[in-house]
């Protein structure tokens, strides 16, 4: 189904255009409590740029997320101006074409591998798969390029671990298998929901380190939605701050002390630093007023 | 000292597949503490706490909390001195009890009186109003549901309170609340914490001292300045330390392998 | 709907929708209310329960709706078919076949109560008891369900009328007996899976007894399916003392049992259809009834999906 041709991976110049562009995202559901206005006119690119989306749960930054690959829950609906990847006007796509697209152009890894691999293949079978599923080769030379992928994601012995099941491999781990599988077919995007919430911290840092050679050496674009702001802010180029459905402010990552949103400043002023202070930490005042504001600062000043 | 543990040993299973979860764990905490218990998953720190509380038989070395040793057997009565609150508020409140019920149960089995009382006393101090008194959890947020849960500890007036990772499930905003609340009602009631968190800086904010457990063993304890600069003996609490900053490609070269 | 109407329901529904319960009787109720609510939506299970109700309500009324007792033998009037004075014609006896019907239904509904006494305490303390507890108590009592289990239905039956004599109570107290295994193994698995919550370790750290964790902690969790999976068995449940009465096992004659219905009215079936079909349709809209009950109340009562997240 890759009949339209791919680009060649060159380092991103500033000129080029955004591999996706939203405008005006809404994400609505039935449910049988009444609607639930999930994003509420999210508007963003993304290039070839780790950028982070950060918000609390109920934020809608998972469903945001979702909505680029349509994969939003059936009693919902995704509206929006605009979404484009890679010049294909995605709301306009028929299922054919987005099945086509999801996991080889653009593909996604989630928080629990444990919730992700199929828990009655082998990881090895998991990964050839979804390197088939996208592609006319043999079962040979799909299982050389599962074991290149498991290489590649720094898993030592990968010929013994293709053949271990997901319950007998740790969560580093089976969260840089999940990684293999969604990298296997060369993806121009990247999105990762809450990629190591569920992981150890030193952990974290080597799977993160693993998706930033992604992005460098494949000239990927990686949108990482996390509700860890601290982490993100380390970590991606650029941060959206998300709140009730809405992006609160856009930020440059490096920028984050200089934030202006209120809720952005709360936010950060509620973590506790490990600066050995004991005073209580500033509580987060939310203000009604931000459920129904209307233009984000910070796309102002971009 | 409030809490004194010496040569804590805690296995799982016998023979062949025994599991040495906590080798020679010993920490004592002062009356009116906080004492914290950081390390990743899997390095027994949750398994101490259970310990403590009588949950897993197998472990030998003492443990003496307000001048008793704990024995395997716990008695009713010894059970008021000792609480915990736990990780997940959705698993640890029973679904199908208001949040009177869960009150009062401790009331009914340790025969306390003034029932109402007591309850809506403690749910102010918790931050609830008596009008979430009658409510299911399902009913609640997350961090109204961890309230409840602290109330439940803190209703029998115990000694201590063993925290596990009570903040890691809720929002950012939600955590800082609840640090909040525990740093106040320790100061009031004069309770001995013990925390457990894999987030350093949580136990930090709360903690005057930090246990570090890797593979069941407490590596290093760390004073408050410690925490503060970074200068830490064992290279294992320096890698926690520095990855708890946040991510550094360069940091993650040192990074060493200690699982 | 006029305004006056609304304003007139808002008190009691504005009670039980309110946000903030002012006591435990009102949070219960509102459980109660959201759950029947959650229910309503669902038709196939309100006809379920309309068909309940309504053989509820035969069963109450049933003097006042058929008179008699339904043995009223009028020989000369024998297996006349359905016609304005005898809806559903007369049997072999000369009996109103409508009257049997009738009055068959408190048999039907008795049948339900005795087993359900039966089967649920049991199958439930077996069951918790034996998940809490483990070890060698737990093995005991497997090993106990196991032997229940295996027993076929019919045998014990005779062995019980053997021994009793024939009668409804025998053969009911036999179909019990063979019923409430899979409740236990049922109770069972729930309790090994409800045993580790962290709600149960709060119970014990708090110093509760194992006797209060089974009975205020487990048995309430595990209530739920038993009442759905004993709704949706009530059906076989029926159709097996419907079936032993057809051997003669269980209700002796003149009672207006359904299945005895069937048994001495199968003669028939040829000439006089309504003899034993009429029955044989109650039996299957009672059936259906509690299957479609049952299948709405899994829906609202399954503690997946009522909270526990």
């Amino acid at each position: 189904m890759n009949d339209i041709a791919r680009p060649d991976f060159a380092p991103a110049s500033p000129n080029e255009a955004p591999l996706v562009s939203v405008k005006d995202l809404h994400v609505r559901f039935s449910t049988p409590k009444g609607p639930v206005h999930a994003v509420r006119g999210v508007s963003f690119d993304l290039g070839r740029e780790r950028l982070g989306i950060v918000g609390e749960s109920g934020s809608g930054k998972s469903q945001t997320g979702r909505a680029l690959l349509r994969l939003t829950a059936g009693n919902g609906t995704i509206e929006a101006n605009n979404m484009t990847f890679d010049g294909m006007d995605l709301m306009q796509a028929s299922e054919k074409t987005m099945q086509s697209i999801r996991g080889s152009r653009i593909s996604m890894i989630m928080q629990d591998p444990k919730y992700s691999l199929n828990p009655v293949m082998t990881v090895g079978a998991q990964i050839a798969e979804s390197c088939r599923r996208h592609e006319a080769i043999s079962k040979k030379d799909a299982k050389q390029r599962s074991l290149a992928m498991l290489e590649t994601v720094r898993i030592r012995e990968p010929e013994k671990v293709y053949n271990l099941y997901p319950h007998q491999v740790s969560g580093g781990m089976g969260q840089r298998i999940m990684i293999a599988m969604m990298l296997i077919t060369n993806p121009q995007v990247m999105i990762a929901d809450e990629p190591t919430s569920a992981l150890d911290v030193t952990v974290q840092m080597q799977v993160l380190a693993l998706l930033d050679d992604m992005v460098r050496e494949r000239g990927m674009g990686l949108v990482l939605i996390s509700h860890d702001l601290h982490l993100v802010s380390s970590f991606c180029d650029r941060v959206l701050v998300m709140y009730g459905g809405r992006i609160m402010e856009t930020l440059d990552a490096k920028r984050l002390d200089q934030a202006q949103h209120p809720y952005t400043k709360g936010l950060l002023n509620c973590l506790p630093r490990l600066d050995g202070s004991h005073d209580d930490l500033p509580v987060l005042k939310r203000d009604p007023a931000w459920l129904t504001e209307g233009e984000a600062i910070g796309e102002r000043s971009l | 000292m409030m809490i004194d543990i010496k040569d804590l040993c805690i296995t799982f299973g016998s023979g062949h597949n025994q599991i040495h979860a906590v080798k020679n764990a010993s920490l004592s905490v002062p009356e009116g503490e906080s004492y914290g218990l950081v390390g990743e998953s899997g390095s027994g720190k949750s398994t101490i706490l259970r310990a403590m509380v009588g949950i897993n038989a197998q472990i030998t070395g003492s443990i003496i909390v307000d001048g008793q040793a704990l024995e395997s057997k716990r008695t009713v009565a010894s059970r008021k001195h000792m609480q915990m609150v736990f990780q997940d508020p959705y698993g640890s409140l029973h679904p199908r009890k208001t949040v009177n019920d869960t009150l009062s149960e401790p009331l009914v089995i340790h025969k306390l009186g003034d029932r109402d009382d007591r309850i809506i006393r403690i749910l102010n101090e918790v931050g609830l109003g008596p009008e979430f008194r009658f409510r299911y959890p399902h009913q609640l947020s997350g961090g109204q549901r961890q309230r409840v849960a602290i109330a439940r500890a803190l209703i029998l007036e115990p000694r201590v309170i063993l925290l596990d990772e009570p903040t890691s499930a809720l929002d950012v905003s939600v955590q800082a609340e609840i640090l909040n609340l525990l740093s106040a009602l320790r100061k009031t009631h004069k309770l001995t914490y013990i925390m457990v968190s894999h987030d350093l800086a949580v136990v930090g904010h709360l903690c005057s001292k930090i246990a570090v457990m890797n593979r069941g063993e407490i590596i290093e304890e760390m004073t408050e300045e410690q925490m503060r600069s970074g200068k830490v003996k064992h290279d294992y609490t320096r890698q926690l330390w520095t990855a708890s900053h946040g991510y550094s490609r360069e940091a993650l070269e040192n990074f060493k392998e200690f699982a | 709907m006029s305004d006056t109407s609304i304003k007139q329901d808002s008190g009691l529904v504005a009670w039980l929708l309110a946000d903030f319960p002012q006591n435990a009787f009102q949070a219960r109720c509102q459980r109660a209310y959201i759950g029947w609510l959650s229910f309503k939506t669902n038709p196939i299970a309100m006809l379920g329960l309309i068909i309940v109700a309504f053989l509820c309500l035969v069963a109450l009324f049933a003097p006042w709706i058929a008179g008699g007792d339904g043995n009223t033998q009028e020989l000369s009037n024998r297996l006349q078919p359905p016609s304005m004075e005898h809806w559903f014609g007369t049997d072999e006896l000369g009996r109103d076949v409508f009257a049997r019907i009738v009055w068959g239904s408190r048999v039907t509904l008795y049948i339900i109560f005795l087993v359900s006494i039966i089967v649920m305490p049991i199958g439930l303390i077996v069951g918790t008891a034996s998940g809490l507890l483990g070890g060698v108590f737990d093995k005991i009592l497997m090993r106990i369900t196991d032997i229940f289990l295996a027993f076929p239905r019919l045998i014990l039956a005779l062995a019980f009328v053997a021994v009793l004599g024939p009668g409804l109570e025998n053969a009911v107290l036999a179909i019990a007996l063979t019923t409430w295994s899979p409740y236990a193994r049922l109770a069972r698995a729930e309790t090994l899976t409800l045993r580790s919550s962290e709600y149960i370790m709060a119970a014990e750290i708090m110093g509760a007894s194992r006797i209060r964790i089974l009975f205020a902690h487990i048995m309430p969790m595990c209530l739920s399916s038993t009442i759905v999976r004993l709704t949706l068995d009530m059906a076989g449940i029926i159709l097996t003392a419907a079936g032993l009465g057809f051997l003669g096992l269980g209700a002796q004659p003149p009672l207006a049992e359904w299945g005895a219905m069937i048994a001495t009215g199968r003669d028939f079936l040829l000439d006089q259809w309504w003899v034993p079909t009429i029955p044989g349709i109650a039996i299957l809209i009672v059936s259906l009834g509690f299957n479609l009950l049952g299948d709405g109340l899994r829906d609202v009562l399954d503690p997946r999906n009522s909270g526990g997240h």
